[in-house]
């Protein structure tokens, strides 16, 4: 029982529960094995595997998985519905399991979150404990633990940054979009890079202090039910008053986005581009429009 | 006298002009890239050579701007490197100050500037596909059968222009396709094409942005009249195209290189250089880089492509010697 292997790709809901996953597996024992930073090979390991029509960051987790087939005992891979009463998450993350399972020939590890139905992160989270051996109460420990560093160490961050968003007499842009898209190798890092380049401070919107998401989208939006984008609109609209510009960043082709950007960009009254990612591997267009955009930002800055 | 040289080289055409102190433009010249921007640039550069007078025109400033700008920036060792929104809103504002919008369309990028009191406040550009731009104006011609250089002129002979979806350009040839053989005129197919451009454009590139008069549209799709008529149509109010429209971006980033604090002495040698460009990849981890070099005369010049220090390929060489 001892030693299990968990392999984690570094890729979609990685960038949302690093800690909670890294931090269950390891207070029962396991060890856990995650992929590398998203990488050329992994991109084309993850294009093979994947249907056409897939959106980048999915054909990204693809390469990842496989990148850890035969480096662990079990792959995980959760299925994710519902997270709140009247709300979803995209078509990919409750398809994940399925598809990653009928893809590759490993043993998957899954927990199934679907609160509409009674399927609560803590009893997934018990279920997948129990299949790995482990008690009720073991697994029930694990994971109460695991969720509070989650939040102890989501506040620090959210706190750190906050304190930076009021002093810093930098320029200030907000990168915008799902984080599985903010912090990868391909998508959001390479945007970072050249706004770093520049002297920029950046902020990210899945890193915020006390937000109100109900309250902020309902100006927004009343029909909206995507749980990543909701909190993502209202994060938006939170941050608006207090940076000097906004970089949304989508993977394509997304369908939530493809609906919530034309709401945000309908919404924001400062400077905002939105950069859509897909496979290519030229960046020359990417550059020319994050340039103009902080052109144009440091040119308002000057005229205020 | 001193003089700046501003250079605008996009996938199609590369623009170059030659201004003096008071932004007057004592040479120009617009020709065709041809997918060689290295050739472009000395063809270019031989040809504003023979338009100014050498023994008394000293340029002492070079900007590039345009998709290649990295590339001949390093072979004309330019002063400035400035992106095509800046580069077009500065050249556009010396000429008309008091511009609030500029529609650009070429080749295969199509973009909006919006500008208040004379400084840029906002852009927005064409995301991942090339509907609607050059590009697909000239495929759509050489279907037609007709010289992109009519296309404007017989879309004004139009009545009646025929609808054609222009969202996506697989779908406008099969719909341009289909209206031909149901008997629609050609002169209202090819109004129809100029309609969809414009309206692919303004719900695209200009959704959601508040246009406002004067109204400035450049780029070479600029040249089509029939364009510029279905924008005059669609957005009601006059549009004005330049006859220097095509030059803006090279006259602005030569301003630019005008108002830069670092200055040069260039006198056309390089056109006689050789330039070569070599695609290497870097072995330094699984991301495969890969990494352009430039030569000049056989030695390395500059390289770009790699995504960390491991194949930072120029600053290495220099630190080797």
């Amino acid at each position: 029982m001892n030693n299990i292997k968990i392999g984690i790709p570094k890729a979609l809901l990685y960038y949302k529960y690093s800690i909670l996953w890294t931090a269950f597996f390891e207070k029962l024992g396991c060890t856990v094995v995650l992929s590398p930073d998203t990488n050329k090979d992994i991109l084309e390991m993850g294009i093979r595997k994947s249907l056409d029509e897939s959106c980048l960051a999915m054909k990204i987790y693809m390469g990842h998985v496989e990148y850890l087939m035969d480096k662990c005992d079990y792959v995980l891979v959760p299925r994710l519905k519902c997270l709140k009463k009247k709300e979803q998450l995209c078509t990919n993350f409750q398809a994940l399991y399925d598809l990653t399972q009928n893809v590759f020939d490993k043993q998957i590890l899954t927990y199934n979150v679907d609160l509409e139905k009674g399927f609560t992160e803590e009893k997934g989270f018990i279920a997948m404990g129990k299949r790995l051996g482990f008690s009720k109460v073991q697994a029930l420990n694990a994971y109460n633990l695991a969720k509070l560093s989650e939040e102890k160490q989501k506040k620090k961050k959210a706190k750190e940054r906050s304190v930076i968003l009021k002093t810093t007499k930098k320029l200030k842009i907000l990168l915008a979009g799902h984080p599985y898209n903010l912090y990868d190798d391909f998508i959001g890092k390479q945007i970072e890079a050249v706004l770093k380049n520049s002297d920029i401070e950046v902020f990210y919107s899945d890193v915020y202090q006390a937000l109100d998401i109900d309250k902020e989208i309902e100006p927004i939006s009343k029909s909206n039910y995507w749980t990543f984008n909701k909190e993502m609109i209202a994060s938006i609209a939170y941050h608006e008053p207090l940076v000097d510009g906004i970089i949304l960043i989508t993977s394509f082709p997304c369908g939530p986005d493809s609906l919530s950007n034309e709401m945000i960009l309908r919404n924001v009254h400062i400077p905002i581009i939105n950069l859509i990612i897909d496979e290519s591997d030229s960046n020359t267009g990417l550059i020319t429009r994050i340039e103009s955009f902080i052109d144009i930002i440091e040119e308002r800055k000057k005229h205020e | 006298m001193n003089a700046y040289l501003g250079v605008d080289i996009g996938s199609i055409s590369t623009k170059g002009v030659v201004i003096d102190e008071e932004n007057n433009i004592l040479a120009s010249d617009y020709i065709w890239t041809k997918g060689n921007p290295i050739d472009a640039v000395k063809r270019l550069m031989n040809s504003l050579k023979d338009q100014v007078d050498n023994d008394r025109v000293k340029i002492i400033g070079i900007g590039t701007t345009g998709s290649a700008r990295k590339l001949i920036g390093s072979m004309l060792n330019a002063t400035v490197v400035k992106n095509e929104i800046t580069a077009h809103a500065i050249g556009t504002l010396s000429l008309y100050p008091d511009v609030r919008t500029i529609f650009e369309i070429g080749g295969q990028d199509s973009k909006i500037i919006l500008i208040e009191d004379g400084i840029v406040t906002d852009y927005a550009m064409n995301t991942l596909c090339a509907a609607g731009t050059g590009a697909f104006l000239s495929s759509q011609a050489e279907r037609l059968g007709v010289a992109v250089e009519d296309f404007g002129k017989i879309a004004l002979t139009s009545q009646k222009p025929t609808k054609i979806a222009a969202r996506c350009t697989v779908f406008a040839e099969s719909d341009l396709v289909h209206k031909a053989q149901m008997g629609y005129k050609k002169e209202d197919i090819i109004a129809g094409l100029c309609n969809s451009v414009v309206s692919n454009y303004l719900n695209n590139v200009g959704k959601g942005k508040k246009i406002y008069s004067p109204i400035i549209f450049q780029g070479g799709v600029s040249k089509n009249v029939g364009v510029k008529k279905a924008f005059e149509n669609e957005v009601g109010t006059e549009v004005i195209v330049d006859k220097n429209g095509h030059l803006m971006g090279a006259l602005g980033v030569a301003i630019l290189s005008k108002n830069a604090t670092n200055k040069t002495n260039f006198d056309f040698s390089m056109a006689d250089e050789e330039f070569e460009t070599k695609g290497v990849e870097c072995n330094g981890c699984s991301n495969h880089c890969e990494i352009i070099c430039v030569s000049k005369n056989h030695q390395m010049i500059d390289s770009w492509g790699n995504r960390c220090s491991k194949g930072d390929l120029i600053n290495k060489k220099k630190s080797h010697y």
